[in-house]
Order: structure tokens, then sequence, then C-alpha cells
């Protein structure tokens, strides 16, 4: 049982792994049979799987609510009101994109355009506030490093708005120059470090060191 | 001294109130402050200028409702742009919510630029799989997307006649609100198959392509709704994102202005403890 449990995705991993590696550096063909081919069969798989996760998800998300107005946990009725909206947009949805009922292409994007975007839309924008507010508690002069940090965001804001530009030309040169040296510089280093990283952790799945993702140590 | 550190503690709902009415106001009764061109917003600019009525783009619409406010504006913009030239257009969406912002672009334009579906432009539609998926597009367009999102084959398709892998479309744009995004893209499609990439992003994630932008990864990249309004400038249709650059402006403005007074209520307040 140990060997089927443990052993066998260790050495599905490798040989999957080494796959798609090699298929980045070398052409293998074999009669009919190429390496590419097998990837390229291999990627579909994984939409598959992923269209998989994503109706497991669905219904894992119906079960916990459901659960929430059986028991009357506390606000139950946002529970409700996410049932009705799921079991309503998919109603839509199916009826739209399986069925192509012209009625239900129309209402579908209706919902899109005029429920769900502007909802998002609205999520997004309160940030606004908050970030005026924390902006206004967080950045004080208390030290070197954070009088340096206030000054690059006020330059950098001042550089981006229009009405910086207004108040002195020299402001967008500034914040241009702010971007791409001392934010470049440390963006890199932050991408190439996790690059380094995320190699060796890739290593280490691929020779069956790593196996965290299979739910062992 | 207490007004001082009064100064220091303003209480949340007045910098809100104050936020909102330098955001609402500009958009009612609009100022008109000008608006200078990005280098990375022009780049994108002049590749889609070159492009000709033969020419395929795509355009990956990997967003969702919550960052449209940010992304959206720039896939209008450079639809209308690409249309205006005449160029076909292939959407695509590693993001559930991609297709039917894809679809309202399609429904407003096809009218005005006389559009065939299939022909000048076509929605792919949602590819599950994220980085994979990207990769699998990149590397066979019509096996990873063989219906579009209307349910018509692809294969048959005009738009899609003589496309097998990346190399054969002229251009992408991929327009992110997070992961999968523009990462994916260069390390999956971009640097795979040597092809032109141009991305748009929200604000906040801009810093961290600029890397990306240097190293000639990304021939352009739009910066949120500031990239947005600066393309619609620059193809001459100015629109939503343009018209919401005086609230942006007056809104930093009072940010600005609400922390150089905490500073100065701050340093105030310690140097009247030092003297004390």
């Amino acid at each position: 049982v140990n060997f089927v449990r443990r052993e066998i995705p260790v050495i599905i991993t490798i040989v999957v792994g080494f796959m798609f590696l090699l298929n980045n550096l070398v052409t293998i063909q074999v009669g009919d049979m190429s390496l590419a081919t097998s990837v390229r069969e291999l990627s579909t798989w994984v939409t598959i799987v992923s269209a998989f996760a994503v109706g497991l998800a669905s219904v894992n998300l119906m079960r916990i609510h459901a659960r929430n107005v059986s028991r009357q946990r506390d606000r139950w009725w946002l529970s409700v009101v996410l049932i009705a909206t799921f079991v309503l947009f998919t109603f839509v949805g199916v009826l739209a994109r399986t069925y192509n009922v012209a009625w239900a292409v129309q209402f579908n994007q209706k919902l899109f355009d005029n429920i769900q975007t502007p909802l998002g839309s609205a999520m997004f924008s309160i940030i606004a506030f908050y970030i005026a507010s924390a902006a206004y508690r967080a950045f004080r002069m208390r030290s070197l490093e954070a009088s340096i940090l206030l000054a690059a965001a006020i330059l950098l804001m001042l550089g981006r708005a229009p009405i910086g530009e207004v108040i002195w030309n020299q402001f967008p040169p500034i914040a241009n120059w702010l971007m791409n040296v001392p934010n470049n510089a440390g963006q890199r280093a932050v991408l190439i470090g996790a690059a380094i990283g995320g190699f060796a952790t890739a290593l280490r799945v691929l020779v069956g060191m790593e196996r965290g993702h299979l739910g062992g140590e | 001294l207490e007004f001082i550190k009064k100064l220091q503690s303003i209480d949340s709902r007045i910098i809100y109130a104050v936020v909102l009415v330098c955001l609402i106001v500009p958009m009612l009764f609009p100022i008109g402050i000008p608006l200078s061109i990005a280098q990375n917003t022009s780049s994108i600019y002049e590749i889609v200028e070159a492009l000709g009525p033969n020419d395929r783009v795509v355009l990956s619409l990997d967003y969702e409702p919550a960052s449209s406010p940010d992304v959206h504006p720039q896939s209008v913009a450079v639809t209308q742009h690409l249309l205006q030239r005449g160029v076909k257009i292939i959407y695509v969406a590693f993001w559930e919510a991609g297709p039917l912002f894809a679809e309202g672009l399609i429904n407003n334009y096809t009218d005005q630029y006389n559009l065939e579906y299939g022909v000048d432009i076509v929605n792919l539609g949602f590819i599950a799989g994220r980085e994979t998926a990207i990769r699998a597009f990149g590397d066979d367009v019509l096996n990873s997307a063989p219906v579009d999102f209307r349910n018509n084959p692809t294969a048959s398709m005009p738009i899609m006649a003589g496309i097998r892998d990346a190399k054969d479309i002229d251009l992408f744009i991929t327009f992110s609100g997070g992961s999968p995004g523009v990462l994916e893209w260069i390390r999956q499609v971009k640097d795979v198959h040597n092809i032109k990439l141009a991305a748009g992003a929200v604000t906040v994630s801009v810093p961290g392509f600029i890397p990306f932008v240097q190293s000639g990864q990304l021939i352009g990249l739009l910066a949120g709704l500031r990239g947005a309004a600066e393309y619609e400038v620059l193809s001459g249709n100015p629109g939503s994102a343009a018209s919401k650059m005086d609230g942006q402006s007056l809104g930093h403005l009072a940010i600005i202005v609400f922390i150089l007074v905490g500073n100065i209520a701050y340093i105030a307040e310690r140097r009247s403890k030092k003297s004390e």
C-alpha cells in the first residue's frame, strides 16, 4: 500500500518532470512518436484536470454553505444569497454556453456587466480610501529609513499623477529614475534569488527528495 | 500642543470624505490636466501602428471584475486602435472572467467596425490550467482551443488559418490582473517561441515588471489606468480612462497633503517635547 501511495506518485513526478525538462533542451523522435507530442498531450491533461478542480471547488462551496443554512449558523442568510446567486449564474451560464439559448446569452452578459463587474470594481475601489488613511498614519519620519521611504513615495506619486508635472516638470524624470534604477535593482535581486530557489526546489522534486506536494515531509 | 496632536490622528472618516470629494468633483467638472506619454506606452502604440489588415494579434484578457477598473480600459483602448488599423483580433483568457469581457468588447465594436465574427475577430474563451495552459496555447494554439467561446470549431475559421503555434501570430498582449499573467507569458511563450510580447498590468504590479521591459522581454508596458489614458490620448480616442485622470491627480494630491500634515505635526510635537 505504501509503495502505491508514496513511490508511484514520486515515479510519475520524476518521469513527467524530466519529459518536460528534456522537451525544452532536445528533440527526441522515435518513429511516429515524439517527445514534443507527448508533452503537448500531457499539457492538455492538465487543462482537463484543472477544469475538474473548478467543478470540485464549486461542489465543496455549495456543501459548506448548505450546511451553514441547515444549521442556521451566524449570518446564515448570507449563505442563502450565495447559493441563490450560484444557482442563478450556473443556470443562465449553462443555458447560454451549452445550449446557446439566445435570451440566456444576453442575460448572462447583462448579469456579468451589470452585477458582477460593478460589485468587483466597487470592492477594488474601496482600497483607495484605505490606502489614503493608511499612508497618512504609516508614513512618519521616525527614522532615516522611514524618511527615505516617505520621500520616494511622495516623489513617485507626484511623478506618476498628471498634476505633478504641472507643479514641476522634473517630477516625472525623478519618478522614472526611481522606477528604473533603485526599483529595478531591487526587483532583479528578488527575481534572481527566487529563480535560483525555484530551480533548487524543482530539482529536489524531480529527483524525489522533496515530497511535500504528496503530503509527506 | 493639543491641536498638533489632533493633526497626527485625523479621523479616518474625514480622510475618506476628502478623498471622495477629490475623486468625484473632477469627474463632474473636468479640469483637463495635460497628460505626458510614457515611453513604455508609446512602444506598444508604435508596434500596433506598424501592423496591417493581414496581421493577427492575440489579446489575453487575464483579469477579473475586481481588477477591471485598472486593466479593462487598457483592453478597450488597444482593441479600438487595432480595429482602426484593420488588424484581426484573437481574444483568449486564462482567467474565468476574461471571455465575458471579450464578448462585451466584440458586441460593442461589431457594428461600428463592420466586423465579421470568425474572420476579423474571435473569442477563444477561457482555457483552464493556468501556467501549463499558457504553455500549451503557445505550443499548439488550435489544440488548446478546439472550439471558441460560442462553441464554433476554431480549425475552420478564416482568422485561425495557418496558425500552428505562437510564432504564427504577429503580436501578443496580455492584460494582467495577477497570476497567471505577465510572468507566465514571458517564461512559457515569449522565451520559448521568441514572439513579440507586450503587457498591460494593474498599477501595483508594474514595478515588478520593469526588469522585463529593460531586458527587452516585454516590448512595452501599460501601467494601470494611467497607461490606458496615455494610450487613449496617443491613439486619438480619449475615453473613460483619460476622463478619470483629473480625479486620480487630485486624489494623489490629497493623500500627499495628509501625509505632509501628519509629518509636520509629528516634527512639531517632537521639537516641543525636546524644548520642554
